[in-house]
């Protein structure tokens, strides 16, 4: 018995983890290539559910088919996002740049509870639904299925990064504008390019909530912290390192709440955080 | 000189002003609207001792809030302690706490940082809903009674709220002067500029940073007393929570952080943006009043980017120069 | 400083404008969360209160209740009542804000709200120190009546009415139906102020009542998973949990329950969450055999028909059924109106006099009490609690068994036998 609680607790924790990492990584990418921390993010995240939410009430679509309108669809906002208002603070303070994403996160928040009222809504069946069992352990079908496409995102996040052209041009305005530049790389479109990434990521985390998870206006603030420990720890602006403190962090809140006491599992978290920097001031896999 | 008498006179005319308003303005909800814009404007010039002049972006500032909240209050309830000597004894501990903080998270850099004390934030927030010595999640009412000038608790008039609010901005404006002012202001700035150069010249960037942190934490604090005694309710919910840490921080940013009037100017932005959409369209429950207030934080953002203060300086040269490009995080 | 200054000056008078109202109204102030993460049950709240005004300024007599279409308040030569909406945000500085700009910008008689006891907490002591009456409808928490208030009256029961229910509740289903007496309790709330509250309340009469409390978990709301607290409490093999959540906790927890297959005997909840008109919707099937306790139910109308027309009415105006909060506003509306018509005036001590004599029957009014009569304190001592089960999709009285339209299912049957 305990065994297999201690089991079930761990592979659950690792399943919530691999979650988390994928609203992280859109998170880090944009970090990563513009130097800018996305306090909207959750929204993102929020406008996904949402978008699977619509079409399976209006449509009677699942989440799982919409997911690539979903994730186009987010890729749209991102990019209008950026156009609209991040394009403009570019090269404004810091400071002013966390202000404007703030806004947008209340903006949206209040957008979304204008449009479509502040009830939770969920989708109440999905062809995900179900139980996987093996050995005694027994998870929802739905959270496997996240964990997955969670893997599989983050997977063809990497490759498209690492051997793509449009990748590695990414990558090399992260690296250094001035330098991409001139090498005929057109920063304003690589910008672009990682908030709409950013956002899709955010979007296909958003589909696969969906079918387990209930949408209200307010739920990326639900997400929204443990995505920044996330991007702290695994390194800003790394995808991989990102995914690994998924992991990770997924891992120590729910043993820990297990194990200890489920009040402290957040600060198990944040604590993990201050001692990781307290050793690598950059994060698990960031640059130095 | 020539160029600080017309400040110094714009400073006089202000503090004119701010003085007289409450005897002009007799409407409660216009002097309650400016109480907050006075506490609101101390946190924010607190903050920017730390955030603004030494470049290091706190956002866990409630922790340091909260401290003088919980110290004067536990302070008063349980051993009858005047809440002004609360309030000293709490921002004493804010210091403490800052040195806590500091020590390990001043190796951080930028967003590291901003992250560390959003964590050390959270946690103290925790620790204190989980203990029930420290009232846990119900927290602590204090006595409504009206006490006179010593019990720091007033029901009849906003008055003294309102000058006490006034006098603790400006008692932190002038750290702030003086800070800015002194050689320890000239480190900062070398820190926050140049802090390879201002290493290799000897200065301990530890050090420096860490006056900062105790002068921002322990003014922070103050504010957290006030607060306890103006509301005469305080729980972990209201006074250490990471949305307070943010407010603190925005306002100094909205109104320009590093500049001595800046947070000033943001939190009186701010604070009238706030109130006037919720009480414009909160009624509703539609959610407008989010809407409308998001959207003028995002013009602001995008069309006054070091702040609304620098409508002014633009137009005037300033003493404390507008933040450098190098402000941003590494 | 000035140029802000006037933009506030103006966007303010603006607010004014649109909130200027006529000379023959009462304006009663009302502080719900209509934004953030509770604004959906601070919608129903507004929209139920809404509904208690309009009737009383109407003239359908149709529903029955005493003062319902009198075509405003007969011992005021017919005013109409005018509800003022505030958004508090489901923060306790800007409940206080609020309510000082109601009293002294409309010039409110009275103040009704505020659902989260914190903010009822600061917003009530704005109305103490500015001797205006605050009537609560909706906030549990024991300590609001606590405090010596003098303008402060509570229409609903508090929890410890509601946790010693539940153990009356448990004592008679082994008395009067034979059931076997679970043994081994599990705590499970929410840590902040109504769930540690409630849950230390429950331990308290657990142990009084000679059960074993074999888990107290209190967990952080609003979280992303609550694995760790189902599997905390699946190690602990409980029969009973008692549970204090709100909507998204109270959602996400029998998800939970349901994919790590935890079945105790029966789960009975406090209220809150699961019993929010958003809970059936979401859960669906899954959300059947909760025990909840209550306040309101609708098959109550049976019994009580002027419960069923109420709810009719709200129907036809919203599209949704009544439930506890709802009805608790519409109520805290109908005993306001109550007693200014008494007070004959809008002079506070009048109206503070009048909520001091008020005695209400039973019958006038839409929820299950005894009456609302306060005590020196401001609560109502003839408030009562019922105890719901969802079967079917719906959630019917079981306790108290002279008011029950159903026997309680118990114990709940497993997940897969549904």
């Amino acid at each position: 018995m305990t065994v297999e609680l201690l089991l079930q607790t761990l592979l659950s924790g690792v399943l919530f983890g691999l979650v988390y990492a994928l609203v992280a990584i859109g998170l880090t990418l944009i970090f990563g290539v513009m130097d800018i921390v996305n306090f909207a993010h959750g929204e993102f995240l929020m406008f996904g559910m949402y978008a699977a939410f619509w079409g399976f009430a209006f449509w009677g679509l699942d989440p799982i088919v919409t997911l690539p309108l979903t994730t186009l669809l987010l890729f749209a906002v991102g990019v209008a996002v950026y156009r609209l208002v991040i394009r403009r603070i570019t090269d404004a303070p810091m400071l002013s740049q966390i202000f404007a994403t703030f806004g947008l996160m209340i903006f949206f928040r209040g957008l979304a509870q204008y449009l479509w009222k502040p009830d939770f809504r969920s989708v109440d069946h999905t062809i995900v639904a179900g139980k996987v069992a093996f050995a005694g352990l027994q998870f929802g079908l739905p959270q496997v299925v996240a964990a997955a496409g969670a893997v599989a995102t983050t997977a063809a996040v990497w490759a498209f990064l690492r051997f793509t052209r449009l990748g590695a041009a990414l990558e090399a305005t992260a690296a250094d504008k001035e330098a991409a530049a001139l090498m005929g790389i057109d920063a304003q479109k690589m910008f672009a390019l990682a908030w709409g990434i950013g956002a899709a990521c955010a979007g296909v985390a958003g589909a696969l909530l969906a079918t387990y998870y209930p949408v209200f206006p307010e739920v990326g603030s639900t997400f929204i912290l443990v995505a920044f420990v996330l991007v702290a720890l695994g390194g800003f602006g790394s995808v991989v390192g990102a995914f690994w403190a998924g992991i990770l962090v997924g891992i120590v809140e729910v043993m820990g709440g297990f194990l200890w006491d489920p009040a402290y599992k957040m600060v198990l978290v944040l604590s993990l955080y201050l001692v990781v920097v307290w050793f690598r001031p950059q994060g698990l896999m960031g640059k130095a | 000189m020539r160029r600080r008498s017309p400040a110094l006179a714009l400073s006089l005319a202000g503090l004119a002003a701010a003085v007289a308003f409450p005897l002009l303005a007799t409407k409660v909800t216009w002097q309650n609207a400016a109480i907050l814009m006075l506490m609101t404007a101390q946190l924010g010039v607190a903050w920017n001792i730390l955030g603004g002049y030494a470049g290091q972006v706190s956002l866990g500032h409630a922790a340091f809030f909260g401290a003088g909240a919980y110290v004067s209050t536990l302070l008063s309830v349980k051993l009858g302690v005047s809440p002004w000597l609360g309030m000293v004894a709490g921002a004493v501990a804010a210091g403490g706490l800052g040195v806590l903080v500091g020590t390990p998270c001043f190796r951080l850099k930028g967003h590291y940082f901003a992250m560390a004390t959003i964590a050390v934030g959270e946690i103290v927030q925790a620790v204190v809903n989980g203990s029930d010595a420290l009232g846990g999640a119900v927290g602590f009412n204090l006595p409504l009674g009206e006490t006179g000038f010593w019990g720091f608790v007033f029901n009849r008039s906003k008055l003294p709220y309102y000058y006490i609010a006034l006098g603790l901005l400006l008692a932190t404006v002038g750290v702030n002067w003086l800070v800015n002012r002194s050689h320890v202001g000239y480190y900062l700035r070398a820190i926050k500029d140049e802090p390879d150069a201002a290493r290799s010249l000897g200065v301990s960037l530890t050090r420096y940073k860490m006056i900062a942190m105790i002068l921002s934490a322990g003014l922070t604090a103050m504010g957290g007393t006030l607060y306890a005694q103006k509301e005469l309710f305080i729980d972990p919910g209201s006074t250490l929570s990471t949305s307070l840490s943010i407010k603190i921080a925005l306002v100094a940013i909205l109104g320009g952080a590093g500049t001595l009037w800046g947070p000033v100017l943001g939190a009186v932005v701010l604070t009238a943006i706030e109130e006037a959409t919720r009480i414009a369209f909160g009624g509703t429950g539609r959610g407008t009043d989010l809407v409308v207030y998001g959207a003028l934080l995002v013009v602001i953002a995008v069309f006054q980017p070091s702040g609304v203060m620098g409508l002014f300086t633009r137009r005037a040269p300033r003493a404390v120069p507008p933040p450098e490009p190098e402000a941003r995080f590494p | 400083m000035t140029s802000p200054f006037r933009t506030f000056a103006a966007l303010a008078a603006l607010a004014l404008s649109l909130g200027a109202s006529a000379q023959e109204e009462i304006r009663i102030g009302v502080l719900y969360p209509l934004t953030g993460a509770a604004a959906s049950t601070g919608i129903e709240l507004k929209n139920a209160a809404q509904l208690a005004a309009d009737l009383i300024n109407g003239t359908d007599k149709s529903l029955g209740l005493p003062l319902a279409g009198a075509g405003g308040l007969p011992g005021l030569k017919g005013a109409k009542i005018k509800l003022v909406f505030a958004d508090h945000q489901g923060n306790p500085q800007v409940g206080a804000t609020e309510a000082e700009r109601l009293i002294a910008e409309h010039k409110v008689a009275a103040l009704q709200g505020a659902y989260f006891s914190t903010v009822t907490t600061t917003a009530s002591q704005v109305a103490e120190r500015n001797g205006v009456p605050f009537l609560n409808a909706d906030s549990s928490s024991p300590a609001l009546t606590q405090r010596g208030f003098k303008w402060f009256f509570r229409t609903t029961p508090h929890d410890e009415l509601f946790v010693q229910n539940a153990f009356e509740f448990l004592r008679d289903l082994k008395a009067k139906k034979g059931f076997a007496q679970p043994k081994r309790i599990a705590i499970f709330a929410e840590n902040t102020e109504f769930g540690t509250g409630a849950a230390k309340l429950q331990e308290k009469y657990a142990k009084e009542n000679g059960f074993e409390v074999v888990e107290k978990v209190l967990y952080p709301p609003k979280g992303t998973q609550l694995t760790s607290e189902v599997q905390k409490l699946k190690a602990s093999r409980p029969d009973l949990v008692m549970q204090s959540s709100y909507l998204g906790d109270a959602i996400l927890s029998m998800k939970t329950y349901k994919d790590l297959g935890f079945l105790p005997t029966a789960l009975l909840a406090n209220d809150a969450g699961f019993n929010d008109s958003e809970f059936l919707k979401t859960m669906g099937k899954d959300g059947n055999f909760v025990i909840s306790r209550e306040v309101w139910a609708l098959d109550l109308g049976a019994k009580k028909p002027v419960i069923a027309r109420a709810n009719a009415l709200l129907q036809a105006r919203h599209g949704v059924n009544f439930n506890g909060n709802s009805a608790r506003a519409f109520t805290g509306v109908f005993a306001l109106a109550d007693a200014i018509n008494r007070a004959g005036s809008t002079r506070p001590e009048a109206i503070q006099k009048a909520l001091q004599q008020t005695n209400i029957p039973g019958a006038d009014l839409i929820m299950p009490w005894g009456g609302i009569q306060f005590d020196a304190t401001g609560q109502n001592t003839k408030g009562a609690g019922i105890i719901v089960q969802v079967q079917d999709g719906k959630y019917v009285t079981v306790w108290p068994f002279d008011l029950a339209s159903k026997d309680v299912i118990w114990p709940m049957p497993a997940w897969d036998k549904r």
